[in-house]
């Protein structure tokens, strides 16, 4: 199942946390601030997939490697959008690939939510932000990967704000939509 | 209109301000904190809405806001959707196991999961999830049941999930859920997420119970050929590899499926997942219809293979290597034969695929890689601690110069060039490698070691590149995750070299030297005044000591440890050194042979003086095993010393003998059976002597005895210690020099020789190098086959090789001249071993006969059992508890361990009516309201004392609108409530604990009825 799915900037500020686990605060941030730590140092064609945050190895490696435990978090997957970084973890139930796509899922709902969506958009609507993914997930699992089933739930819900007209725009993270051509999975 | 205050911020208002107030944002925090703390408290909904969605904001930055859950609940019971949302997203956010409201929510949240609109009851489903108890978990399964069947399939998938949710913590909820669930996924007219819904559902569920599900098969089967979903078929696959172990038939009927998916996909994701599956499901590797499987095997292995080589797509290579770390304990072949790939990972700039490909050498490891794995992990730490080095003297002397590393790093070998543009590696990781260095050279007992040399090279190499504790850190981190740091990394790589000194008889010599060397070089590198402190010291001075009798100058050894002796800072360190001093001096002094001259009386004298001095500081250490043995070593050397300037020396006419103690009272303290090592086990077979009762107490006076000691006081003993540990002065240690070719190891270029294997250059450095070159050319002096560098005969036919090397260049490749076949079987016997030689690529190492002693152990098995220890010995249940006891450590994992043990067969009829029962229940209701009682009013009062503190008139107000809401629901909710409690008991026979738990939940219904009276007393 997916224990958590994160976004924060290029600076590391929590743009949505979302645990599907009940977790102390200050854990959450502990995790949130070793995760970008290990994200914000990957060389430039580094795989998708983190290795294990202290915090999570601490757990995962204490018992044997060779039975690995299928409830225990061990995977960290993350993908990167303009300013932002999607941060999926995850145990090893889960595809790695899949959960790639399933941020992609994600990125491009807001984008057809906000319409060419930006950090700001996230920044102002966090609602809808976290409207979306409990679209998409539900206590961890994965409940619908389909576009436009997704922003049709969202909308749903009532009319998604624009963001204020007087805020100045930041790089779109429509521009890094494209960029991950080489990313997508054909036939998703 | 009720009057707007004039601060009231919108959540658009706060962030803006938390843009604009860049620099000083934690002071601008507190204050919005504070008004929202005010805010929330209003009694207009709006405001009070609005305040918590700031909080929420805010706590996604850690700010804590567990204060406000009573206000959540407020606002989660507000009429407006909108605003039911956020109350709604706050709970999901901010609600921990231990937030009591949650008791008081179970109403609001039954009656939302049957609210007529749609976006209102899936608001409660999708936050079940987060705050779901197995209480809660009872007292709403009779509502979110009926949703399974709701019109609006985005009802019925989201409800799938939550029962899931339920489920795992309350087991029984399966039970009465399962059968609709099946009814649900057997319906081929359900809405196609729903049915994708189920299966990743009964895909979680899958690995946890997979009996269960085999009935389904072939509706699954039917799902994953006709779907056409991607995601679908992703899960279901993974389903099924948990499945066919149980059920081998399964496989001849998924093959042809899988296979045309593998060839025809354009998927990446579900061509990995298919392959994966087949991997996992075991269909690989079981017996009959070998043809075809070993098709399907060479096909997953080559693509597999194809994914690691594919440029470009780091991910597929990360993936592949996950996949083979699932294969390599069940089909290590098949895993050995793409030790080319896997090996060209372990060097990746990507420090996730560095690990991944780790694990799988570990499990690969024979003695024939064993060297060129090896030695591929030493380059790498060597060339980080390079880096490391250099880019820490940069920094200390002058400023950080990039331009300075670029130029001394120029390199010839391109994946060796992407390392040294990686950041220096973590030091956790550094440790890591070396842990699995360790662990590779020295699994089951040291088979795969051919060159026990090379393995003592490589053990004093790790000790200089292993990273330094760093004190500070270690203290911080080592409660909390509870890993070993890096500290304890020096003194494993100690152990192993006691280990093999213990093990090997044959290299005990080397051990000897290698101990030797790194102690020097621990002395020479700390500078003077700085304590030493690496964990290697104790094992490898251990070892000096033990096997003194092979040291080459015992003198200059001793001479060492007291120089070692007052810099070692840690306890256990010191003991062992200052035990081995000992053992030096008494093979030094109580030599037979020796005459006793008038010299070596001054020497032996000299020496006691000496080792007198370093110990007598220590007698007052505050560690008693430090402290026991300065004292007694003191106490006897001074006796000794008596003895000895008593002794006259011998002079060419008078023959005097050495004195007694000296020859010996002293070796005699360290002569015995040599030790062997033992098997980790061993103790528990030690057979228990008769009479031993370990309860019995052994001195019944115990308690007196301690009392006492308590009450006597501590004499002037504290201000000594600290005397000594001020004036605990090294005695005036001589800087000895570094060798010139040690500081020439730093700046030299590791030029690769040849790209099949690193040289041993490249990872060792210099002295250690040109020790091993020196052991060689001795070890092949007399082997005729063998041209010495040095010899003359090799000068006097420089002609030919200057003609050969000016025609060719310098670097011309030996290796790569063909060498002519010579066929062996027509040659004598006797020069058979001859022509051998020649051949070198393809020359199997002669393997070294070296005797590894294995672990003794007692009783009647006589076996080794390395791998008999703590876990492994208790039994399935007591692991089972300790697995759950650390998912509850780990973080965020879900503990699923009790969803295994609840049986669905013939659950459902279990309907039975028992008067005892009930009567049973309704106490425990009775019991249960109490404490609910009990709990509210704790609750309100903390509330008021809260309000009071704020002003009466507030509390007023905020109370005025809750009463009214709360009144309206009164009638339903109370209504409904005692329903279902009729209906509970009609149907249910659960564990009575549950039961109990349950009443709580019921009764809430009650003290919201109570609720309306204290605000009216107020007004």
């Amino acid at each position: 199942m997916i224990n958590a799915v994160l976004v924060f900037n290029g600076q590391g500020q929590p743009r949505l946390t979302k645990f599907y686990t009940q977790l102390e605060t200050s854990i959450q941030q502990r995790l949130l601030s070793e995760i970008f730590a290990l994200v914000s140092n990957r060389p430039s064609g580094a795989c998708n997939f983190l290795p294990l945050p202290p915090l999570l190895a601490a757990s995962g490696t204490s018992q044997s490697s060779s039975e690995p435990h299928n409830d225990v978090p061990s995977l960290v997957t993350y993908r990167n959008y303009a300013t932002l970084y999607f941060i999926v973890i995850s145990t090893s139930t889960e595809s790695p690939l899949a959960l790639l796509d399933l941020i992609q899922v994600y990125v491009e709902a807001l984008d057809k939510l906000f319409e060419n969506v930006c950090e700001l958009d996230l920044i102002f609507n966090f609602e809808t932000l976290h409207a979306a993914l409990s679209e998409m997930i539900v206590g961890g699992v994965v409940i619908e990967t389909n576009l436009d089933r997704i922003v049709a739930g969202v909308k749903a819900q009532g009319t998604v704000a624009k963001r204020p007209v007087n805020e100045s725009r930041s790089t779109g993270l429509g521009a890094g939509l494209s960029m991950g051509g080489n990313f997508v999975w054909p036939g998703r | 209109m009720c009057v707007i205050p004039v601060f009231e911020k919108s959540l658009y208002d706060l962030i803006r301000g938390l843009r604009s107030h860049k620099g000083n944002e934690k002071e601008y925090i507190q204050n919005c904190l504070k008004e929202c703390r005010a805010e929330i408290r209003s009694q207009d909904m709006d405001l009070k809405a609005t305040a918590l969605l700031k909080l929420i904001y805010l706590e996604m930055f850690g700010h804590d806001m567990s204060w406000a859950s009573f206000n959540v609940l407020e606002v989660m019971a507000s009429a407006k959707y909108h605003q039911k949302r956020v109350g709604y997203l706050g709970a999901i956010q901010s609600f921990r196991p231990d937030t009591e409201v949650l008791m008081l929510a179970t109403n609001l949240l039954k009656k939302d999961l049957t609210a007529t609109s749609t976006t209102t009851i899936a608001l409660p489903i999708v936050t079940l999830p987060h705050v779901i108890t197995p209480s809660l978990a009872l007292s709403v399964l009779p509502d979110i049941l009926p949703r399974l069947s709701h019109t609006n399939p985005t009802i019925r998938k989201k409800t799938i999930v939550t029962l899931y949710r339920l489920a795992l913590v309350y087991p029984e909820t399966l039970r009465a859920a399962w059968p609709k669930i099946k009814e649900r996924l057997m319906d081929r007219s359900e809405d196609s997420s729903v049915t994708a819904a189920i299966v990743n559902v009964i895909c979680e569920l899958g690995w946890r119970r997979p009996h269960d599900f085999l009935s389904l098969a072939p509706r699954l089967f039917e799902l994953l050929v006709d779907s056409g979903n991607n995601w679908l078929a992703i899960k279901l696959i993974k389903l099924f590899a948990t499945l066919t172990p149980l059920e081998p038939r399964l496989v001849r009927k998924l093959l042809p499926p899988l296979t045309e998916i593998i060839q025809t996909t354009p998927a990446m994701s579900l061509l990995y997942e298919c392959i994966n599956g087949i991997i996992q499901g075991g269909i690989l590797g079981s017996g009959e219809d070998t043809a075809g499987k070993e098709e399907i095997a060479s096909l997953c292995v080559n693509k597999l293979r194809s994914m690691i080589m594919v440029d470009g797509d780091p991910n597929l290579k990360y993936v592949a290597l996950l996949a083979f770390n699932k294969i390599v304990d069940t089909h290590p072949w098949l895993v050995a034969q793409q030790e080319d790939v896997i090996l060209e990972c372990i060097d990746s700039a990507d420090i996730s695929i560095r690990i991944k490909a780790l694990d799988l050498v570990q499990g690969m490891v024979s003695s024939d890689n064993l060297i060129s794995i090896v030695s591929r992990l030493m380059r790498q730490l060597k060339l980080s601690a390079t880096i490391d080095h250099k880019n820490g003297a940069n920094a200390s002397s002058s400023s950080p110069g990039d331009s300075d590393d670029d130029d001394l790093e120029t390199t010839i070998n391109p994946t060796q060039k992407a390392t040294e543009q990686l950041p220096p590696l973590p030091d956790d990781y550094r440790a890591d490698v070396i842990n699995r260095i360790l662990s590779m050279c020295s699994q089951s007992n040291y088979t795969h070691i051919t060159d026990f040399e090379w393995y003592i090279d490589i053990l004093t190499q790790l000790v200089r590149i292993a990273p330094t504790p760093k004190k500070t850190n270690d203290v911080e981190t080592l409660p909390i995750a509870g890993r070993s740091g890096p500290g304890d990394i020096s003194e494993k790589i100690g152990n192993e070299l006691r280990n093999v000194a213990v093990k090997v008889q044959a290299v005990r010599g080397a051990c000897l030297q290698a101990a030797g060397i790194i102690s020097t070089q621990l002395n020479n590198d700390t500078p003077t005044g700085h304590p030493l402190n690496s964990g290697a010291l104790g094992p490898v001075t251990w070892v000096i000591g033990e096997y003194a009798s092979e040291l080459d100058a015992p003198e200059d050894t001793l001479g060492l440890l007291l120089q070692l002796i007052p810099r070692i800072t840690s306890a256990e360190p010191l003991a062992a050194s200052l035990q081995a001093a000992m053992k030096v001096f008494s093979l030094t002094a109580g030599d037979h042979l020796t005459r006793w001259s008038a010299e070596q009386k001054s020497k032996i004298l000299l020496l006691m003086a000496r080792i007198v001095h370093t110990f007598e500081v220590l007698t007052l250490h505050p560690t008693l095993e430090v402290q026991e043995r300065a004292v007694e070593f003191t106490e006897l050397l001074k006796l000794t010393v008596e003895a000895a300037s008593a002794q006259e020396a011998s002079t060419e006419l008078v023959h005097q003998d050495t004195p007694l103690l000296l020859t010996q009272a002293i070796p005699s303290l360290f002569v015995g059976w040599e030790l062997k090592s033992v098997a980790a086990s061993a103790q528990k077979n030690v057979p228990l002597p008769e009479g031993l009762d370990l309860d019995e107490p052994i001195n019944p006076n115990l308690n007196f005895l301690l009392a006492s000691a308590q009450s006597q006081s501590i004499p002037a003993d504290e201000v000594d210690e600290f005397d000594t540990y001020y004036h605990q002065r090294p005695a005036a240690t001589s800087i000895a020099s570094e060798p010139a070719i040690a500081r020439l190891a730093d700046e030299r270029v590791d030029a690769v020789g040849s790209y099949q294997q690193p040289t041993e250059e490249s990872y060792l450095d210099a002295d250690i190098v040109a020790r091993r070159k020196l052991e060689r050319l001795e070890k092949n002096r007399d082997d005729p086959f063998y041209i010495q560098a040095t010899s003359s005969i090799q000068r006097s036919s420089t002609p030919i090789h200057n003609i050969l090397q000016s025609s060719n260049g310098p670097d011309l490749d030996v290796d790569s001249i063909p060498i002519m076949e010579l066929d062996l079987d027509k040659l004598s016997a006797g020069v058979t071993h001859a022509p051998t030689k020649l051949s070198k690529p393809s020359r199997p190492k002669p393997r070294q006969r070296i005797v590894v002693a294995a672990d003794e152990n007692l009783g009647s098995s006589g076996q080794s059992t390395p791998k008999n220890d703590s876990e492994n010995d208790l039994g399935p249940l007591a692991s089972k508890a300790a697995r759950a006891r650390r998912l509850k450590q780990s973080v965020l994992g879900v503990d699923s361990t009790n969803i295994q043990s609840l049986s669905l067969e013939g659950g459902t009829a279990s309907g039975a009516y028992d008067p005892e029962a009930q009567q049973r229940e309704e106490a425990e209701m009775a019991q249960a309201m109490k404490e609910v009682e009990r709990l509210r009013l704790e609750m309100q009062r903390a509330n008021e004392r809260i309000q009071v503190a704020q002003g009466v008139d507030a509390a007023a107000k905020t109370k005025k609108k809750p009463p009214t809401a709360a009144a309206e629901d009164e009638g339903a909710e109370g209504a409904e409530g005692a329903k279902v409690v009729k209906k509970k008991k009609k149907k249910e026979k659960v564990a009575s604990i549950d039961e109990g738990a349950g009443g709580v939940e019921q009764s809430t219904v009650k003290p919201k009825k109570k609720k309306a009276k204290p605000p009216a007393e107020i007004e």
